[in-house]
């Protein structure tokens, strides 16, 4: 498609000039103004890359269900988190404990005995999966928290890399 | 005036996509041979110099807040079994700027929030503060702009809005994986700023639609 005659306009193919820069730098100005990034936002990111090793396997966050219980239990709340890597599926309920600290169950399919950190601002916290593949964490400081299932016994067939999820908010 | 340890830790003009010069390309390249060692101090430099832009290509292909910050820990995530390969800053730059936009991608396609259909940022001029007489003049500028910007198509702004953040070393790196040709000696302004300063200058509306 051939774009209509621009006339005296810049040419697309042209170089790029000053006036171009300082349009773009007023492009960045507005949305900087518009949409900022969450300030916070690098300091999860890098709390989440505060790993042991760099070879990892990355878990997507899939799904996720937030649970307004009904108020016969009061305004507690459960939610469901799905992660996927290429190896696991890992799924975690949050609740809240009367105490203000949170409880974590999870469940590793295909079910495997893992051994399971759960990486806390607080420092870190582990678990072990049974052969049915559940785990808990029974008291869970509140704050950012990221899961790490540490690599399955050598020979045991798995991919010897933690398979690593984003850090959440409890 | 002692020059010991004045190796600054934030670099002036290191706001994101701010003109940078040599200086920002050899700083970047010895971050990521730390971070490629496993340093957290030299990735987390490049995390934060390098996340600004990332959101707004992240909010750019249409993701609610909430889906952004997922995206971009993932892609930051991935990044790590990477850094051994990524030779350069630009080519860092690109590789982050293009999985975030799959990362986005398969977000969108597994709908697994709700995606508003329509871009919400272009409701309102974000405001500017108290104004002058010299803010005046800025102010009309702004809403041109502005303007400008909504009435490009979709692929435009969402191109325009991401190549603004890019540092401008990087520029012709991460408009070639964008799909934007470069020229024989260097970037090119491309179909979409041609297109916005024709519309900036008063073009004609009808033969830009």
């Amino acid at each position: 498609m051939t774009p209509p005659d621009a006339g005296d306009w810049p040419p697309a193919d042209g170089p790029l000039d000053e006036a171009d820069l300082e349009i773009l730098a007023g492009i960045r100005d507005l949305f900087q103004a518009a949409d900022p990034m969450p300030d916070d936002l690098p300091e999860r990111i890098r709390f989440s890359l505060a790993l042991r090793d760099l070879e990892i396997e990355v878990a997507r966050l899939a799904a996720e269900e937030d649970q307004q219980l009904l108020a016969v239990r009061g305004p507690e709340q459960s939610r469901t988190i799905t992660f996927d890597s290429d190896s696991l599926t890992i799924m975690i309920r949050i609740d809240q404990n009367r105490d203000g600290t949170a409880r974590v169950d999870g469940w590793l399919a295909p079910p495997q005995c893992r051994e399971i950190e759960l990486k806390t601002t607080g420092g870190a916290l582990d678990a072990a999966s049974d052969s049915q593949g559940r785990f808990a964490f029974a008291s869970v400081p509140q704050g950012t928290a990221q899961l790490i299932v540490r690599p399955a016994e050598q020979g045991a067939g798995g991919s010897g890399r933690s398979v690593v999820t984003p850090a959440l908010i409890l | 005036m002692s020059v010991e340890n004045c190796k600054p830790a934030t670099v002036p003009g290191s706001r994101p996509g701010a003109p940078d010069g040599p200086d920002r390309a050899a700083r970047i390249a010895s971050l990521m041979t730390a971070a490629a060692d496993g340093s957290e101090e030299a990735l987390g430099q490049i995390v934060t110099e390098l996340t600004p832009l990332l959101w707004q290509v992240a909010r750019a292909a249409g993701l609610t807040p909430a889906d952004a910050e997922d995206v971009l820990q993932t892609v930051w995530l991935r990044l790590l079994s990477h850094l051994d390969g990524i030779r350069s800053p630009s080519s860092l730059t690109a590789w982050l700027v293009i999985t975030t936009k799959r990362e986005a991608w398969r977000v969108r396609g597994t709908g697994r929030r709700n995606v508003p259909a329509d871009q919400d940022w272009l409701a309102a001029l974000p405001d500017q503060g108290p104004g002058s007489e010299d803010q005046v003049i800025v102010d009309d500028q702004r809403r041109a702009l502005w303007a400008a910007i909504g009435r490009l198509d979709q692929r435009c702004q969402e191109l325009l809005r991401i190549i603004a953040f890019v540092p401008r070393p990087d520029y012709a790196a991460v408009a070639a994986k964008l799909g934007m040709r470069p020229g024989s000696v260097g970037p090119t302004r491309g179909r979409c700023l041609a297109k916005l300063r024709a519309l900036l200058a008063g073009g004609p509306e009808g033969s830009l639609a």
